[in-house]
């Protein structure tokens, strides 16, 4: 799993890369931290090539959007894969972020 | 006329003296007020203050000087300036006023009062007042609690009217026709009427929903219609708990609370018209709602779910009854989520899924 993070003008990009389970989590914890002091813009999460992701995961997405909110930032999903949409949907999740 | 000059020239002394401790007060105690305000959750449109000019001054003291023996009998040095947005709440902010200052009754006015029966006009309430020692006070500054000031009271639409009334009326220093004076008066008028309507549609907003939340917490669901007010009344009481603690208890997953408004246009749109008929809909699906959740999370290690899961499996589950298949399923995601290409993906993996469950062969 990698995390490459990128500053545009107007938004911070992390690309998410390969599976976010409950190992891998550990490992991209200090990435989320960093998105999360750039919380108070707009974090875009290109999942493109994120393959799976775990309950895990799914809270280090979940404390990013709390962070952002009470930042007053914006947190968008963009390009999710067919299966972990799935899980998403599944989860209630999709409700809970903009999703690109 | 000598004599007259020094008294002025002496009160403008005594202004002068005084202008620091003016200026503090009239900055202070807007600000003071604007917190009081917030505590009493009254909204106040603006909070202005002034101080009056030497010049201003002095032109009054040439009119009247002789009715002040000093500067703390001149009332409006320091001009403070409540408006609101609704005529009831002038009276709110009154009685902010009477439990933060010693209200001068003397010559405080209700202007609002003091019209004829036919006669339109200014409408504002004036109150003259004096920070009390037992407020407020400083060692050595006594004049604190000496100073008088004025504080106007009146709606954005009073206030718009004496603007327009002082520009078009008495600030130009001409004498205007009558037939101006008139249609100023007509329009006064009408803005009472205006600001009337606009407090009594709020009193009818807020009796509404009160009467919602009685018949939301009586279970009198089937008289309270589908709207936002309601829908809001009703998510308090946790209508959807039930069944997404029994969906979080199939992997002991920890429930994310959301908030569920956004399901309100899906609620509308699947035609339903009153709270009664979202109680309907747990009732007959919650067991199918529920063997959607098994299905899809019973054989995974998630173990965190969006509390937006229960209402959501009770839609795909109505839908899915109701004969909406796939396109039904597409057009559910659409106004949840917003309408997207994936939608139909996942709208057929959730048909795929649910079409052997017990519940769509019952």
């Amino acid at each position: 799993m990698t995390v490459t993070i990128e500053n545009t003008n107007d938004m911070t990009i992390a690309h998410l890369v390969g599976r976010l389970d409950t190992p891998t989590t550990a490992e991209v914890s200090p990435y989320f931290e960093q998105l999360q002091n750039a919380a108070d813009g707009t974090v875009l999460l290109d999942c493109k090539d994120l393959t799976y992701i775990a309950s895990s995961g799914l809270r280090l997405f979940l404390s990013l959007r709390k962070v952002s909110i009470a930042k007053g930032g914006k947190v968008i999903v963009k390009s999710l894969s067919n299966d972990v949409r799935q899980v998403f949907m599944i989860t209630g999740f999709l409700n809970l972020f903009e999703i690109q | 006329m000598e004599t007259k000059l020094s008294h002025t020239d002496e009160l403008l002394t005594q202004y002068r003296n005084l202008l620091p401790v003016f200026e503090k007060m009239a900055e202070v105690i807007p600000e003071r007020l604007k917190d009081f305000f917030e505590e009493a959750g009254i909204i106040v449109a603006a909070v202005e203050h002034r101080v009056k000019t030497e010049s201003s001054l002095t032109g009054k003291l040439q009119l009247k000087g002789e009715k002040y023996q000093s500067i703390y009998d001149i009332t409006d040095v320091v001009g403070i300036r409540v408006i609101s947005f609704y005529n009831d709440d002038v009276d709110k902010v009154a009685s902010v006023l009477e439990r933060l200052f010693e209200i001068d009754w003397e010559n405080s006015i209700d202007k609002r009062k003091a019209h004829e029966i036919d006669s339109f006009g200014y409408l504002s309430l004036h109150y003259i007042c004096r920070i009390p020692e037992s407020a407020y006070s400083v060692p050595g500054h006594p004049e604190l609690n000496k100073i008088r000031f004025e504080v106007q009271m009146r709606t954005v639409l009073q206030h718009a009217w004496a603007n327009m009334n002082h520009d078009t009326g008495y600030k130009s220093g001409v004498e205007i026709p009558n037939v101006y004076k008139r249609n100023l008066s007509r329009l006064a008028g009408m803005l009472e009427l205006v600001d009337d309507e606009f407090s009594r549609i709020r009193q009818e907003l807020a009796d509404y929903r009160r009467q919602v939340q009685k018949l939301v917490a009586s279970g009198n669901l089937d008289e309270v219609p589908l709207d936002g007010d309601s829908f809001k009344s009703y998510l308090q009481i946790g209508p959807f708990d039930a069944l997404m603690y029994r969906i979080a208890s199939i992997n002991q997953a920890e429930i994310q609370p959301v908030d569920l408004s956004n399901f309100l246009p899906l609620f509308k749109a699947m035609g339903f018209h009153t709270l009664g008929d979202i109680n309907k809909l747990i009732k007959e699906y919650s067991e199918a709602a529920y063997q959607i959740s098994c299905f899809q999370i019973g054989l995974t290690d998630i173990d965190i779910l969006s509390s937006s899961v229960a209402p959501q499996n009770l839609c795909t589950a109505c839908i899915l009854k109701r004969g909406g298949g796939s396109l039904g399923l597409t057009w559910m995601l659409d106004v949840l989520n917003g309408p997207s290409e994936v939608n139909k993906a996942m709208a057929e993996f959730l048909l795929e899924q649910t079409k052997d469950l017990p519940f769509m062969n019952q």
